[in-house]
């Protein structure tokens, strides 16, 4: 990148000792030769304008220039001044911000019709009338200021030397033809200085990929049509929303959530492009990333959305409580939240919002808050704890009191549960978590007990004792994640999963469960379970020796993490691969004995090998 | 310089050079060993329509053609017509382009 500090300052510039806000971008502007064109510019424009008044541009020269050289650029400057358009406007810009810039408009004798520039010229001419510097012509000016020959901006200023010399010529010499040919000539130019421009934008985001992906391109397109159409349209216009999408070509209800999935990802959902999701039949709509949705895009989406029944939010920081109670009041089907990051929200509003929602909130997850505190906790379960089936609370750091879940939660129909990371671990112990289980356990089809690193077997023993309530022994849990519970012992894992079948279980997660050894696998993989599981992560069970994976045959496993795990190397991988038909990702990050030399079975993928490079 | 056929929603064939195919990582992925595609020298992207593979296509070659253009020279702008833009969004995604 350049940098100004290190570029080889004239001498003049020096003498001047003038110094003014330097941006990189205008000495990338400048390194670019774009002062000359912008000097071109102003010189053709000023020619035109002499042009069609001959007599007075003759008059002008013939009776100032000799005599008193500073009044002949005064002269001179009125007409150029007056004739500069908007697009010289960004280049007047950074001129006035420049000393040097200012010196070297001064040079080529073209006025600004700027102020700050007007200025800057002034104080360099003054300076400049004293010192005894002679004059430079225009190719030494630029290679002073180190700006390449070769541009095309210095060629055509080097055709005409300076404005000053021109202006000396008889303008009546230059045919219209000529002037037209230049004038096109010009134009190109300047469009060719705006990319430049563009260019030296770019370098300033970091941006490296000169090509736009196809991604950004469309997305670009879609936000100026939607502001396009949004402009035209009434305020109150209610087919506005219809518009857009028609416009850009409609898409199915079931593309809507790939589509926000997609403008997600490239950080792109913001309050217009939220207009493609309104006035539809949406009934369930998940946005990954609504950092840049202000509230009133939330207002406008409950607003405009109304069959909206599960509605997904994350990274909702800027959700604020008028906007909660808007959704609350606007979304009569609503039965699902699934909020992350509503820090904005206060005790009263989450309040007054589980108030509203009393009887029809069947699923609620909150996570990354520190305002929703104990006494929410309370009140989502008081207003809405016999409806729940689904709630999760993740990293909530103002809840303490996690024992008031099992007052209310003791209905049966609870299907999923997960407490993750409390702010203190002796926020979740294994009495809070047993009451849970005691009363609504039975029939949990999610376990998620993610980072609550108080508990220990007792957990896992209530959890076995809850599901032993069932015929048979099973269990209808579908997934089971359980990471980081470094006190869980294997001989409580070994319990749980020889007494309690899991014949749905499809997710499992043991990560960081540091005690584990090979039994408490075995054992799992001996279980029903073995037959269902799509996915298993078995990250940093450093204890495992690899016999368990001798009893291993997961014939629906697709997933499977066997990182940081020291018995993890190239026989293991293709013992993995051969005994797991359906097995398409392998996760070996941190396992440093799977080389490159590995047989991998084809339709295999193994990720994390330190052998392999990009 | 090989050539690859990309078949669309309707059969129909919009033959791309290899090297631009592997603008694309999916395409890319599916022209190595060893999937079918890489013997066939065709990818059927039975969920995209004609014209918004055509389109795909000509991204493909464009991003080809200039990718390796040396810093002072222009690229021109990509045009995607307003009405496809939806659409096409959603492919791009899935092509990672």
């Amino acid at each position: 990148m350049y940098r100004g500090r290190n570029r080889p300052r004239g001498k003049a510039t020096e003498d001047n000792q003038v110094r003014g806000p330097n941006s990189a971008l205008t000495q990338f502007l400048k390194e670019q030769g774009i002062n000359a064109e912008s000097i071109r510019q102003k010189w053709l424009k000023s020619r035109k304008t002499e042009e069609e008044q001959p007599s007075d541009g003759v008059k002008s020269e013939s009776q100032e220039p000799t005599s008193v050289p500073k009044n002949t650029t005064r002269g001179r400057r009125r007409p150029l001044g007056s004739s500069s358009d908007d697009d010289d406007d960004d280049y007047d810009d950074d001129d006035g911000d420049d000393d040097e810039d200012g010196l070297e408009l001064d040079d080529q004798s073209v006025g600004e019709s700027d102020d700050e520039g007007k200025e800057d010229s002034e104080t360099t001419r003054f300076e400049e009338s004293k010192s005894t510097t002679p004059r430079l012509d225009g190719n030494s000016r630029l290679k002073r200021y180190g700006i390449d020959d070769e541009d095309s901006d210095e060629a055509e200023y080097d055709d005409n030397k300076s404005s000053r010399t021109v202006s000396e010529t008889p303008v009546l010499e230059i045919t219209q033809e000529q002037a037209e040919q230049k004038l096109k000539r010009s134009r190109q130019q300047l469009q060719q200085r705006r990319r430049k421009k563009k260019r030296a934008a770019e370098l300033l985001d970091r941006k490296t990929r000169r090509i736009s992906t196809l991604q950004d391109t469309c997305i670009a397109q879609i936000s100026s049509n939607i502001l396009k159409v949004q402009r035209n349209a009434n305020a109150g216009d209610e087919s506005i929303s219809t518009k857009i999408r028609d416009t850009l070509g409609g898409l199915s209800t079931q593309n809507m959530n790939k589509l926000a999935r997609t403008l997600s990802k490239n950080r792109a959902l913001d309050d217009h492009t939220l207009q493609l999701f309104l006035r539809t039949n949406l009934h369930t709509l998940s946005f990954h990333d609504c950092s840049k949705l202000s509230y009133e895009g939330y207002k406008q989406l409950a607003i405009f959305a109304p069959q909206l029944s599960e509605l997904s939010l994350q990274m909702c920081g800027q959700l604020n409580n008028e906007a909660l109670l808007y959704i609350s009041e606007k979304l009569p089907k609503l039965t699902s939240l699934d909020l992350d990051g509503p820090f904005l929200i206060n005790e009263a509003t989450w309040d007054g919002f589980f108030a509203r929602m009393k009887g029809r909130l069947s699923a609620f997850h909150v996570s990354n808050t520190h305002r929703f505190t104990n006494s929410s906790l309370e009140s989502l379960l008081r207003n809405c704890g016999d409806s729940l089936v689904s709630l999760k609370l993740s990293r909530l750091d103002d809840v303490s009191d996690y024992s008031i879940i099992s007052k209310y939660l003791k209905h049966e129909n609870l299907e999923r549960l997960a407490l993750e990371y409390p702010n203190k671990e002796e926020y979740i112990t294994d009495d809070v978590v047993s009451a849970i289980l005691a009363g609504a356990g039975r029939n949990l089809k999610h376990l998620d007990l993610n980072g609550c690193t108080a508990l220990t077997d007792t957990t896992i023993l209530n959890l076995k004792d809850a599901f032993a309530q069932n015929e048979d022994n099973i269990s209808i849990l579908e997934s089971l994640e359980l990471e980081e519970l470094d006190q869980i012992s294997t001989d409580a894992v070994v319990l749980l999963f020889s007494q309690i079948q899991m014949p749905e279980l499809k997710f499992c997660s043991l990560k960081r469960c540091l005690q584990l050894e090979d039994m408490a696998l075995t054992e799992l993989f001996l279980n029903k379970a073995a037959q269902t599981l799509v996915s298993l992560v078995l990250n940093s069970l450093k204890e495992l020796n690899g016999e368990c994976f001798e009893a291993m045959s997961c014939p629906k496993l697709e997933r499977l993490d066997i990182g940081f795990m020291g018995c993890a190397n190239d026989k293991l991988v293709k013992k993995l691969g051969e005994q797991n038909p359906k097995l398409e990702i392998l996760e070996v990050f941190g396992d440093n004995l799977v080389t490159g030399k590995a047989h991998i079975r084809s339709g295999l993928t193994v990720i994390g090998r330190q052998s392999d490079t990009l | 310089m090989s050539e690859v056929i990309l078949i669309s929603k309707n059969n129909v064939e919009v033959p791309i050079s290899r090297e631009a195919a592997s603008v694309s990582p999916v395409l890319r992925s599916m022209l190595s060993s060893p999937f079918i595609e890489q013997q066939q020298n065709k990818i059927e992207l039975k969920d995209i329509e004609s014209h918004v593979l055509q389109k795909v296509a000509e991204y493909l070659e464009y991003h080809q053609k200039y990718i390796k253009v040396s810093e002072n020279e222009d690229i021109p702008d990509f045009e995607v017509p307003t009405e496809m833009s939806l659409e096409l969004l959603l492919v791009a995604d899935y092509l990672n382009i």
